[in-house]
């Protein structure tokens, strides 16, 4: 049985059940209101559940469990006038760090996130990028096995998107869980193996990036020299021509075979471009929560 | 066999059964890998109020109003005695003295409240000598004159200059019975004249004993260190919530540790400050010779501190709750004021009742009741006008009623402090559920 969760006549959670791998970083994926966010709050529970309950290892996550956990969460959290340093320090003594231990801890990963310089400072007096560093950095100073992390990479420029990416990646890899929400679905594709996709409270779409985005009708993309409008297309039979730009034209098979596409080009001029794509994962989110 | 043997033994006993215990129980499935846990002492509870009570003793508030606690206590201590101290001395030269004249002078101190050492002066040139040497502060010339280094001021109202104008009326006037041919028993029958006794209806009002003093003190003391550390827990309730840092929290502490652990280490930080100012005043007055650390106000000064205590434990819980239902921190003086009248009225009808040197019937009754005894009881026993197990009474009476506070205020901030968009109202939190167990 899945979670459910009721707020009066809205059901944010309605039977929703998925699981996360550990070792693989999994994006958490739906439209605004999908319920991506109560989903994460079920996780600490901080919000009460109507049904069903969340497991890790096969039992229910009691108080014990929460410490060995990190979070993120959408609104980020920390006192504002307190120094970064001594905030970081606390949060790890209260999921059961030694004083040292979470001052070691503190150091390292202000280091790993490239704001060391900043320990002394007070979290107000931080840029938004830099305090979404430190919040991560407050997921992460006791070392969880499990990241539950919503929307890390909002708000974030370029470099800071890749500095959290990193470390998410590498926490995979050393085993942890890794479960990040985001709209940013370029880099859900580049970060991610996994994806869960939910829409109104239910799962619609899981599973690797690999199997999502290549599953369906076979996609081609096909570009005859001196034809920019991809006029030789016009008259094919069983395909779905879904784009054409810049003389490139991109189709979806359905009766047709890609030899048939291919012949048609060569008949209407030089191939120069002849690829099977996959699906991008955004028309992947487009089609699971039809949109 | 000596007591501290048996314990030891009595441990070891213990120690062994256990392990014992320990060995024969099934081997139970080993959990999945968690980390050593090394928290505080006090558990998550300790840790948060180790953190209040460091932010707290850091921010530049606490600090100010400590210092001013302290100096405003040494003002009231210290004044005082200086003041009754530097009353009255001063040494008196007197030339061609007599002891009829000297018994006068000593006589005319006396009313004045000044203590005189009369110094003989061989003459009237000796005595100007002494005077502006600065050994003697004034000379009286036999009957003809009166000798100031400087003039008196009209303003000066010292005892100094009372006994000096009282000497001048007192020897002109000597001289002018003289003159009158009266002989020295009717100069003492009237030099002794005594004015008529001036009977009021109304009984004079009592001075101040040390201990009633000590409980106006304590009651101002508790509403100062009240009102300041209460509204302290409902800003930093509100600064959580406001803050969201509280989501985070709550992720791995429960509501209740949080909010015990809040309302401890502020509570902690109070009594600190309270028990640190009344022990530097009882020091203080000790040094000073002042009258505040004599007969019953060191009682009374512990009675303030149980009372800071238990007004401290009552409130808190009431302020922490209705920092959860805040949003923003602009609501805190909308928030704080309802909660601070039964405060005030408690804090105003005890000082009235302390002021007046007669506490009223409503004081009485005050202290009983768990919102005001704070203020009532301490000013009861100031003048001792609470029996010990009136005392006993008013402080299970203010226990029992924190333990339930406690209970239905630990229930609204569960289920308020992780709702946002707005201001909670309590009707909407009849049957919503709690957003952490």
């Amino acid at each position: 049985m899945g979670v459910t969760r009721r707020f009066g006549t809205i059901t944010a959670l309605d039977d929703l059940s998925f699981s996360v791998p550990s070792g693989r970083v999994v994006g958490f994926l739906g439209p605004n209101g999908a319920g991506k966010t109560t989903a994460m709050r079920a996780i600490f529970g901080l919000t009460d559940l109507d049904a069903g309950s969340v497991r890790w290892d096969g039992r229910p996550i009691g108080a014990r469990e929460r410490r060995r956990f990190g979070y993120m969460p959408e609104e980020r959290g920390l006192y504002p006038s307190m120094l970064i340093a001594e905030e970081l320090t606390y949060l790890g003594r209260l999921h059961g760090m030694s004083a040292r231990d979470a001052a070691v801890a503190t150091a390292r990963w202000l280091e790993r996130l490239e704001v060391a310089d900043r320990a002394g400072d007070t979290v107000e007096s931080l840029s938004h990028g830099n305090q979404q560093r430190v919040q991560l950095a407050a997921a992460l100073v006791h070392d969880p096995e499990v990241l539950i992390l919503d929307e890390p990479l909002a708000g974030l420029d370029p470099t800071g998107i890749d500095v959290i990416g990193e470390v998410l990646v590498d926490e995979a890899r050393r085993g942890r869980c890794v479960l990040f929400s985001s709209h940013q679905l370029d880099q859900v594709e580049d970060l991610c193996e996994s994806v869960t996709i939910i829409d109104r409270g239910r799962l619609v779409a899981s599973g690797t990036v690999d199997d999502l985005t290549t599953a369906g009708a076979r996609r081609l993309a096909v570009r005859v020299e001196g034809d920019r409008d991809g006029a030789w297309a016009a008259g094919l039979d069983g395909v779905t021509v879904s784009e054409i730009k810049g003389g490139e034209v991109r189709l979806v098979l359905g009766t047709a075979t890609s030899d048939a596409v291919l012949d048609a080009a060569r008949a209407a001029g030089r191939v120069t471009k002849f690829d099977f794509e996959r699906r991008r994962l955004s028309e992947v989110f487009r089609e699971s929560v039809g949109a | 066999m000596r007591p501290a043997w048996i314990v030891v033994a009595l441990i070891v006993i213990v120690a062994i059964a256990r392990l014992r215990r320990r060995r024969r129980a099934p081997a139970r499935p080993p959990a999945s890998r968690a980390p050593r846990d090394r928290r505080h002492p006090l558990g998550e509870t300790g840790l948060v109020a180790g953190r209040e009570i460091r932010e707290r003793l850091r921010g530049r508030v606490f600090r100010v109003v400590t210092a001013l606690l302290f100096l405003a206590i040494a003002a009231v201590i210290v004044i005082p005695t200086l003041r009754t101290t530097s009353a009255a001395r001063a040494t008196v030269g007197v030339v061609g003295g007599s002891s009829t004249l000297d018994d006068g002078l000593t006589a005319l101190a006396h009313r004045v409240g000044l203590e005189v050492r009369l110094v003989d002066e061989p003459g009237l040139a000796a005595a100007r000598a002494a005077l502006r040497a600065g050994r003697i502060d004034v000379a009286v010339d036999g009957s003809r004159s009166v000798l100031l280094d400087k003039a008196l001021a009209a303003t000066d109202t010292s005892a100094r200059a009372a006994f000096v104008r009282e000497v001048s009326l007192s020897l002109g006037a000597q001289g002018a019975y003289a003159r009158a041919g009266l002989t020295p028993s009717q100069v003492a029958v009237v030099a002794g004249a005594k004015p008529l006794a001036v009977v009021s209806l109304e009984p004079a009002k009592r001075p101040a004993t040390a201990s009633e003093t000590t409980a106006l003190l304590g009651v101002i003391l508790n509403f100062i260190v009240l009102t300041q550390y209460l509204t302290w827990t409902l800003m930093g309730v509100m600064e959580e919530k406001a803050s969201r840092v509280v989501e985070v929290l709550l992720a791995t502490v429960r509501p209740l540790q949080l909010l015990s652990g809040k309302v401890l280490g502020i509570g902690s930080v109070a009594m600190a400050q309270a028990a640190s100012l009344v022990v530097f005043a009882l020091l203080l007055g000790r040094a000073v010779g002042s009258s505040f650390v004599h007969g019953t106000a060191p009682l009374v000064a512990a009675a303030t501190l149980l009372w800071l205590v238990l007004g401290y434990a009552f409130y808190s819980w009431v302020y922490a709750a209705a920092g959860s239902l805040g949003e923003r921190q602009d609501q805190v003086q909308s928030m704080a004021l309802p909660l601070s009248l039964p405060l005030i009225l408690g804090y105003i009808v005890s000082l009235v009742g302390v002021s007046s040197g007669n506490p009223s019937v409503l004081v009485k009754v005050l202290a009983y009741l768990p919102p005001t005894a704070p203020f009532a009881m301490p000013a009861l026993v100031g003048f001792g006008e609470a029996t010990w197990w009136q005392f006993a009474l008013s402080v299970l009476t203010s226990a029992a009623s924190t333990v339930v506070v406690a209970v239905y205020a630990a229930r609204i901030y569960r289920r308020a402090v992780l709702r946002t968009g707005g201001r909670v109202r309590l009707s909407q939190l009849r049957r919503a559920p709690s957003a952490a167990s």
